[in-house]
């Protein structure tokens, strides 16, 4: 297939090149050269600009930081685009925004899949993302083989949006599960047992999760570099919230979670794990 | 003086009364007629032709884009008003969407002053706000014979937008005040207790409070008819915690009071008294 690959970041640059190695035929472009560079290297063709990455191709992807850059993007991407082309945006933005672009990109006679991953960046170099798509039944059809490259675990949820709901909803359950985890350390720590011992003994029973696993193990090692950055989970918290603000929906412990991130960027954690909500849990219990 | 006023509703009809009755002439506009009916004013067609007639004008608007499009809009107030005139926006928005605004007004020599309001329709009527000026402090003093036409206490906060963290400020403590009196009552009346006996006695002590007495009231004979729609302060909620993110600054009792105001909104209580969070705390899954 032909496939468009636009937004070339952490996430993206893997994601592309798991789709060059599955035998699809990728076209790239990014502002900065050196952003392109690993990815021609590998075989991929580069493109003038966003608009003539578009033009001639089965598929378009992308993969940026926030609902502007999709809405920008995407404009682009209808100038340039033949009859028939499917895009696709792998980033997490409001579901509200997704369904706007959606709309836009029908009226130019395009189909948008809105297609967020949970994973993170060892997922994405795996090829092993959670890959959860909103979309008519015959773009994301359109866009399995793709998909297939990119993660083992590729649903269809529903309709233009559902994917980032489903996004969303991982979040609220990630943001909180890290927070959960990271206060069930401070409190062991605080009351002077072992930490490493109460992971062990926890992994066993119902408490057990990946997030206990992963994100613990790494709370223990104070192995603070990211992994998903504690800015970015903060700014899809605030879809969450904002998007409960709009439907009145009341999350009191996705609003309390909600804020501890914004402490966390607040007191220059921002560029650290999300697991570094520990440390802001320790200085705000005079553990620091 | 000619004064424009802009936001005939439930606080901006009393407010523009009073500056009529303190000897001012009165220019209106609205984007529903109906609104403008039976006032003393000269009705104008758009904002721009108010505008051209005001060296001073009024508006107090719902939302951050209602203001944006009323000042700078296709026929807006931009387009109207002369250098050196006054635009003062006793609406509750962003402070980010102040500054800009009045960025832009500045570009054509157009003075504004963000001037948020606290006091409820009551005070409005009772010419008894309290007003929380952002902008220039001359500006502020040309302007105050008319805001003391409409409050008894004046403060100049600072800058443009400076007015409306004020009145942000304002709604958190206001709205997590209810939010205690309401668990408060509560729990007195869960526990067996006479609800309004509680609040008489409280009246009394260190929790005595407007909030208490006001909202504490409504709570106890259940009359929950607006005071102030509880809508109005869910959107105030949306714009604190925007505000509080874009500083990083963590509103953990904040947070939490919005999601009992998202609860009361999916109730379709939003336009009752925001005493209804007592309500939400009765509802039963």
């Amino acid at each position: 297939m032909k496939i468009a690959f636009l937004g070339l970041g952490i996430m993206g640059r893997p994601m592309a090149l798991n789709l060059i190695k599955g035998g699809h035929a990728v076209t790239v472009w990014a502002r900065r050269a050196e952003s392109m560079a690993p990815l021609l290297a590998a075989g991929a063709v580069a493109a003038a600009s966003q608009v003539e990455a578009a033009r001639g191709q089965d598929l378009v992807i992308s993969m940026v930081a926030d609902a502007p850059d999709v809405a920008e993007v995407m404009r682009a991407v209808a100038q340039g685009a033949q009859p028939g082309l499917v895009a696709v945006d792998m980033s997490t933005i409001a579901p509200a925004a997704a369904r706007k672009i959606g709309e836009e990109l029908a009226a130019a006679g395009v189909d948008f899949v809105d297609a967020p991953v949970s994973g993170g960046e060892v997922g994405a170099i795996a090829g092993m993302l959670a890959i959860m798509a909103g979309g008519s039944e015959a773009a994301f059809a359109r866009a399995k083989p793709a998909f297939e490259c990119l993660g083992k675990n590729v649903v269809h949820v529903g309709a233009s949006g559902a994917g980032q709901v489903t996004k969303a909803a991982n979040q609220i359950v990630t943001g909180m599960g890290v927070l959960a985890v990271a206060e069930a350390f401070a409190f062991a720590s605080k009351n002077g047992v072992e930490v490493g011992k109460v992971r062990e003994a926890l992994l066993g029973g119902f408490a057990y999760s990946k997030i206990l696993e992963n994100h613990g193990q790494r709370m223990l090692d104070r192995n603070f570099k990211p992994g998903f950055k504690s800015w970015m989970h903060e700014k899809d918290l605030n879809i969450v919230m904002q998007t409960a603000h709009e439907l009145g929906l009341c999350l009191p412990g996705s609003a309390a979670t909600a804020q501890m991130f914004n402490a966390m960027v607040g007191s220059g954690l921002g560029e650290e794990d999300s697991i570094a909500v520990l440390k802001l849990l320790e200085s705000l219990s005079g553990q620091a | 003086m000619r004064v424009g006023f802009i936001g005939l509703g439930v606080m901006g009809r009393p407010m523009a009364l009073h500056l009529q009755k303190a000897g001012h002439e009165l220019f209106v506009w609205a984007r529903r007629p109906v609104s403008v009916a039976g006032l003393p004013a000269t009705v104008c067609a758009t904002p721009a032709e108010l505008g051209r007639c005001c060296a001073v004008v009024f508006t107090v608007i719902t939302s951050s884009a209602d203001v944006e499009g009323v000042a700078l809009g296709a026929d807006g107030l931009i387009d109207g008003l002369a250098p050196g005139s006054v635009l003062v926006d006793c609406s509750t928005i962003a402070p980010d969407a102040a500054r800009r605004i009045a960025g832009r007004l500045r570009e054509k020599g157009i003075h504004m002053l963000d001037a948020p309001v606290s006091g409820g329709a009551q005070g409005a009527i009772d010419a008894t706000l309290a007003i929380m000026a952002g902008g220039e402090a001359a500006v502020l003093e040309r302007v105050r014979p008319l805001l003391e036409c409409l409050g008894k206490r004046i403060v100049h906060i600072g800058p443009n937008g400076a007015g409306q963290v004020a009145k942000a400020c304002n709604q958190m403590i206001m709205v997590a005040a209810i939010q205690a009196v309401a668990e408060a009552m509560h729990l007195a009346a869960a526990a067996g207790v006479e609800a309004g006996k509680v609040k008489a006695a409280l009246a009394g002590g260190s929790a005595a409070s407007r909030v208490l007495e006001v909202m504490g009231e409504r709570m106890v004979s259940g009359d929950y008819a607006a005071g102030i729609e509880a809508r109005l302060h869910h959107k105030d909620f949306g714009l604190v915690l925007e505000a509080a993110r874009q500083s990083g600054v963590p509103v953990p009792l904040t947070a939490v009071v919005g999601q009992q105001l998202n609860s009361l909104m999916a109730q379709g209580w939003g336009r009752d008294d925001t005493a209804s969070l007592r309500r939400v705390l009765q509802l039963k899954s």
